[in-house]
């Protein structure tokens, strides 16, 4: 299966506010996939829609081959939220060991999971202190081991990266390309272009609609740019003129 | 399984939580004692002024001896008779000061008893009660009732009634006792005479035991209402509560992990209570602490599916407490926690039956007071499993809609 995510016409709206307006998306297998767009343009219903929490108006999405929502997803999903999302008055390993065992997830395998991610964050050692001791970058660390712990074929990141110092940011990119790499399909929102270009794929979302989808180059193409910037100026305008 | 998960977690989250920790242990024994303590005393040494003016002689006409003179020194033996704890007696010879005193607010009462006390009271308990006999110098006499009315002066009551609780306490100290010195005159006077009295517990039940059941019903729903919807609110501002709805759980295992975690504390806490109680206040608990547990356990599943609502409609833990409000303070007012049912005005009632502290409260009152089982209290058991049946459904479904609208 190459296609891991299938969306098409996907509407959701909040109190007769168009959130989402008839959305198409499709995600192939084992890439970094961004979500572009600006803040409201619907990415985070977007991906709350694809993990199950929100129902969608209308349109039909597909994971894995199942249609959303549907309970087998969830172990084959994992979720970083925009906020931390753990408990602050737990340790590093009591908030691992909590979500390995919603997961199901044996307790040796948790420990030996964790020990292992911890690893890949680069936070080995870390296990025993309290997460609320932690720094902000450290947390979101701990945040995507969290939603790795149960190997997820399907990665979602909301915004992974706000409020992050540059350098962390690059770290958590070169882990989701690691990631990649290792056969897991990341989608990942941003409204960072530079972060865009450290996709493989990307989409352009504005205002509940999807512009473009595409790698880069093609995008360029397509707009008629030099480089990114310019193409996501070029969509904008566009639109406006709509 | 995923549900025990949600229940450790819980419990382990709240057991590194000193403060919370020492709130749920404390605010039990807090309530208790403090109720305990300002609910369990009587009215003591209230002051009251005595004038004895009696000089403690009754002339009476015998069948013998024609009239003689006896000291029967009735107001004496009814100031010495008084309760000695409820009240601080002075005795002072000035009647009018003695009034102007109440008058002022100086004292609760004045009592003052004229000269011929004694002779009337003997004389008025020989018109009702006939004739009978006493030892006078060596030889028994036969006392003869009075020929002409004697209403003498009797004794007067000047009384500051500003305050029922102290009124009607100093009004029953003061007939008890009086009950008691005329019934050694005269036994026809005495109520017990005429009134063949039964008390089927033995006149122990205090109202200090009347209230109890209540009182440690709404300390649950207190305690059981907050620590539920505090700790949803606080799961879903903070994110974990999302987090949790992506994993492959259902709404129904999270909310059962909590329901199990928060019963898990309520009886802990409802032991304390009990424990405290009956120690400390020899509350009574005739009753087994088997179907008192029931009770409770269906009482606080039915409060945590309400704290799950509540949790729904709360955007943060302020407005979580003050919905909180809205709902304890009725349910205090209208549970006949502190007035029997049968006191409501009919236009109340339907709120009282609404209420379900309302069953909880009569049921543990039936099985502690009166040690009655399940098969006297099966409507109230049956309302309460209605309850926790009805709120869980409710907060299961609330939790779904928790998951979509994060």
């Amino acid at each position: 299966m190459d296609r891991v995510l299938h969306v098409t016409g996907l509407r959701k709206s909040f109190k007769g506010r168009q959130a989402l307006s008839g959305v198409d998306l499709t995600v192939p297998r084992g890439r970094v996939f961004g979500l572009l767009g600006p803040n409201g343009a619907g990415k985070s219903t977007l991906i709350r829609i694809l993990c199950g929490l929100l129902r969608p108006d209308a349109g039909e999405a597909y994971i894995l081959g199942w249609r959303v929502p549907n309970a087998r997803i969830q172990s084959q999903i994992g979720y970083m939220p925009q906020e931390t999302a753990l408990y602050d008055d737990l340790t590093v390993d009591q908030n691992l060991r909590f979500f390995g065992e919603l997961y199901d997830l044996p307790r040796s395998g948790i420990r030996e999971r964790s020990r292992e991610l911890l690893e890949f964050v680069q936070m080995t050692d870390r296990g025993d202190q309290r997460l609320g001791t932690l720094s902000g970058g450290m947390q979101r660390r701990v945040s995507l081991a969290v939603s790795l712990l149960h190997k997820p074929r399907l990665l979602f990141l909301d915004e992974p990266t706000s409020g992050v110092d540059p350098r962390l940011r690059r770290t958590l990119w070169d882990h989701f390309a690691r990631l990649a790499e290792e056969d897991v399909t990341v989608l990942v929102t941003t409204h960072l272009i530079e972060e865009a270009v450290r996709c493989d794929m990307l989409a352009v979302l504005s205002q509940g609609r999807l512009l473009v989808q595409g790698t880069a180059d093609e995008i360029r193409r397509q707009t008629g740019t030099d480089d990114l910037e310019d193409a996501m100026i070029a969509l904008q305008e566009g639109e406006a003129a709509e | 399984m995923k549900s025990l998960a949600v229940t450790k977690n819980i419990l382990r989250r709240i057991g590194q939580d000193q403060r919370t920790l020492i709130l749920i242990a404390l605010i039990p024994l807090f309530f208790v004692l403090l109720y305990g303590y300002s609910f369990s005393g009587k009215p003591q040494h209230l002051r009251i002024i005595l004038v004895n003016q009696d000089n403690g002689l009754a002339s009476v006409r015998t069948a013998e001896v024609g009239r003689i003179t006896l000291e029967m020194k009735i107001a004496r033996q009814i100031i010495d008779g008084l309760d000695q704890e409820l009240f601080d007696v002075v005795e002072i010879d000035d009647p009018d000061a003695a009034r102007a005193q109440v008058e002022q607010g100086g004292t609760w009462a004045a009592i003052v008893f004229p000269q011929s006390f004694s002779h009337a009271v003997l004389n008025e308990a020989l018109r009702v009660g006939g004739e009978r006999t006493t030892t006078y110098g060596n030889r028994t006499v036969r006392l003869l009732p009075p020929t002409d009315a004697t209403d003498g002066p009797s004794a007067s009551l000047t009384l500051d009634d500003s305050n029922p609780m102290i009124t009607s306490a100093i009004l029953e100290g003061l007939k008890s006792t009086v009950e008691r010195i005329l019934a050694g005159q005269q036994r026809a006077l005495s109520p017990d005479a005429v009134l063949q009295t039964r008390l089927l517990y033995g006149g122990s039940i205090r109202a200090l035991d009347y209230t109890a059941p209540g009182i440690i019903g709404f300390a649950m729903t207190l305690i059981t209402v907050m620590l539920t919807s505090i700790s949803i609110v606080r799961e879903r501002t903070a994110g974990t509560l999302t987090r949790v709805l992506v994993a492959p759980i259902r709404p129904w295992q999270v909310t059962l992990g909590y329901t199990t975690a928060f019963t898990g504390i309520a009886l802990f806490q409802v032991g304390e209570l009990f424990l405290v109680s009956t120690l400390l206040f020899h509350i009574r608990f005739v009753g087994s602490p088997a179907w008192v547990a029931v009770i409770i356990v269906l009482f606080t599943v039915g409060l945590q599916g309400i704290a799950t609502l509540l949790s729904t409609v709360a955007r943060n833990e302020f407005q979580a407490m003050q919905f909180l409000l809205f709902l304890l303070i009725p349910s205090l007012m209208v549970s006949g926690v502190f007035w029997p049912l049968e006191a409501m005005p009919p236009a109340m009632r339907p709120l009282s039956y609404a209420s379900p502290l309302t069953y909880a409260n009569t049921a543990l009152r039936r099985v502690m007071l009166t040690g009655f089982g399940p098969s006297e209290i099966v409507f109230e058991l049956s309302v309460l499993a209605g309850f926790a049946v009805i709120m869980l459904g409710l907060a299961i479904v609330s939790m779904r809609r928790q998951a979509f609208s994060a």
